[in-house]
């Protein structure tokens, strides 16, 4: 298993945030962590992170225990992108993106570069490279920073031919906030993409059509706890999702989509027909 | 090679070859006048390499009884100031953060004047005065770090030194500090007054042999070390949590940081006092020039710093000759006016 986790709970301060999770996910997974504003959703990614390193129970990544594993063990096992990165001072883009290559060499070898190159090339950022950080727009900047955990990841200057499973992890906090509809898509692409040679990609998203259109599974967060974790057929129904988020939808096929649309419902009702629309007026 | 590699190497060349011109200058002029050419001729002329440059009998003795060892101090502990800025900045992750003016400086000058009393209290160090400088060096080391430590703690918020609370954290620290020394004036007898007078003054006029021997591997440790870590510094521009993620042991770096950023800053308040501001605006030049990757940075910052101190203590030993100013006005003449102008450029962006 790449990642078991294994009854873990944490506090933060006094309130405790996550309560006994429990969760496994193999390689070549694309599991979408969802939930409400202050589920636990990003402090689960955090404590899988390696950021909270206080709470209870176990994580194990490609089986080694994340508390005895070294920082370099883990940089090199798993890549997180952030949410809110702040970087203010005026590294160039290719500077930033060289950055991800850290763990395995100080100073570039020529297949660091290539792989930079080709992460660069991947989030459509290459002809960006010598701008500086600072001047690029918010979704820009994201595409940036995806480019630098890209090459954090990659072994090989290619997607296809290298065989990831059991050895590469990928973290996403909310990865798409900000960017615009082809480069979310293209992003999402890339994790899929990522998923089939054999990493394990865990993303925390806020849209349902980019969590159903892309997850291999799903995982449901409540009150610092799983409420339900399964395929997305069996997760997005609209129990679960008035539960968690105390909004009502309708789940929705279409011919043209092989995933499950889900529409927001106004709170007295759905789909009034127009002589119940004109009724109402009346 | 790529753009960044012969960037790197052609700053570093200019700032190696501008910080020669400075030093044979700087060792030239004085009340005895020696040409570049003759300067250079003495010096090699140990080496055994003689030069046909004529020069007079004595001016062998002046160049290397007088004019080096305070050449080389000022090389010295400008270099350590400049390291010591842009480390601190890296690690603050603030162009704001200089060791003066958050308190660092102010720190060890406590400690080196508590220093300098016990050592009139003990007589053990009289004959030695290389042991002297020793000890009033891990003093100030001892005083810097503490305050370092105190302001990192203070300022720090969600992994992140919040820059107004780093400054009014620097200012409350620096009063604090100068109060002790104050205090200290206040209950110091005569000789030892004389003694801390003497030291405040913040003059490389004292240099001799003995304080380059005593501030030299304080700062040459530092010198080393610290360009090996501007590729981990680099990262920390990220964010504490993003320099996890990518390898980088942040808890390790940040007290290797600390430790060789003071170390270096306290050396030079113990041999010359105070002296503000070159940390501040030497690793802010050297930015706008090559850009902000610490592994130009760091070299450049101590390059740039050794020849704006040399500069600074070249003009204030000649334009008010044959007295001298105190180092520390001119590097504030310059330093005070670049500073208000940095704010007024970046207050949207620096202090938000």
């Amino acid at each position: 298993m790449m990642l078991h986790v294994n009854d873990i709970s944490l506090s933060l301060g006094k309130a405790q945030i996550l309560r006994n999770i429990s969760m496994d996910a193999a390689a070549g997974e694309l599991c979408v962590i969802m939930g409400a504003n202050g589920a636990g959703k990003s402090t689960l990614l955090k404590v899988i992170a390696g950021e909270h390193m206080h709470y209870q129970g176990h994580v194990l990544l490609a089986g080694n225990e994340l508390k005895s594993m070294p920082v370099a063990a883990q940089a090199s096992t798993r890549a997180v992108l952030s949410q809110q990165l702040t970087l203010n001072q005026a590294f160039t883009v290719a500077e930033v993106a060289n950055m991800g290559r850290f763990v395995y060499s100080t100073h570039l070898s020529s297949l660091d570069k290539e792989i930079v190159t080709y992460a660069l090339k991947t989030m459509q950022v290459w002809n960006l490279r010598d701008r500086t950080y600072p001047t690029l727009s918010g979704g820009q900047k994201q595409r940036v920073q995806m480019a630098r955990v890209l090459a954090q990841l990659l072994e090989a200057p290619d997607l296809h031919t290298t065989d990831y499973a059991g050895k590469k992890m990928l973290l996403l906090d909310e990865p798409v906030t900000g960017m615009d509809i082809l480069h979310q898509q293209l992003s999402l692409q890339l994790a899929t993409t990522l998923a089939a040679s054999g990493v394990l990609v865990v993303a925390v998203l806020h849209d349902f059509q980019l969590a159903a259109a892309f997850a291999s599974r799903l995982l449901l967060l409540k009150d610092g706890t799983i409420y339900a974790q399964g395929s997305v057929e069996e997760i997005l129904t609209p129990a679960h999702i008035k539960n968690c988020f105390g909004v009502d939808v309708a789940v929705l096929e279409h011919p043209h989509c092989h995933y499950p649309l889900v529409v927001t419902a106004a709170a007295d009702g759905l789909f009034k027909s127009p002589a119940e629309e004109a009724i109402n007026v009346l | 090679m790529n753009v960044s590699n012969i960037k790197r190497i052609s700053s570093i060349t200019i700032l190696s070859i501008l910080l020669l011109i400075v030093i044979l200058l700087a060792t030239g002029t004085g009340a005895m006048h020696m040409s570049p050419l003759q300067v250079l001729a003495i010096l090699l002329d140990k080496a055994g390499i003689h030069l046909p440059v004529a020069y007079e009998e004595n001016m062998p003795g002046v160049l290397w009884m007088i004019r080096l060892p305070r050449v080389v101090l000022s090389v010295l502990i400008g270099a350590g100031l400049g390291l010591a800025g842009a480390s601190l900045q890296g690690l603050f992750r603030n162009p704001l953060a200089d060791p003066g003016l958050i308190g660092v400086s102010s720190g060890a000058s406590m400690a080196a004047v508590v220093m300098i009393m016990v050592q009139n209290q003990l007589l053990a160090f009289e004959h030695t005065p290389v042991l002297n400088y020793y000890a009033l060096n891990l003093a100030a080391f001892a005083g810097a770090i503490i305050t370092t430590l105190l302001i990192f703690r203070i300022a720090r918020s969600g992994g992140q030194a919040v820059i107004s609370t780093l400054l009014l954290a620097g200012i409350a620290v620096r009063a604090l500090c100068e109060s002790v020394t104050g205090m200290m004036t206040y209950l110091s007898n005569d000789q030892q007054l004389r003694s801390i007078t003497f030291w405040s003054l913040g003059s490389l006029g004292g240099a001799n042999w003995y304080t380059v021997a005593g501030v030299a591997p304080f700062i040459i440790i530092p010198m080393i070390l610290l360009p090996r870590l501007a590729p981990a510094l680099n990262l920390l521009a990220l964010g504490e949590r993003e320099a996890m993620h990518s390898g980088v042991r942040v808890p390790r770096l940040k007290a290797l940081l600390i430790v060789l950023a003071t170390m270096a800053v306290a050396a030079g308040v113990a041999a010359a006092g105070i002296i503000g501001f070159i940390g501040l605006i030497v690793p802010h030049i050297v930015r706008q020039i090559a850009g902000p990757d610490n592994r130009i940075l760091i070299p450049g910052a101590a390059l740039s710093g050794a020849v704006l101190l040399t500069i600074a203590d070249l003009l204030c030993r000649t334009i008010v000759a044959p007295t001298e100013l105190p180092v520390g006005i001119i590097t504030a003449v310059i330093g005070g006016p670049f500073f208000l102008w940095l704010i007024i450029k970046e207050k949207r962006t620096l202090l938000a």
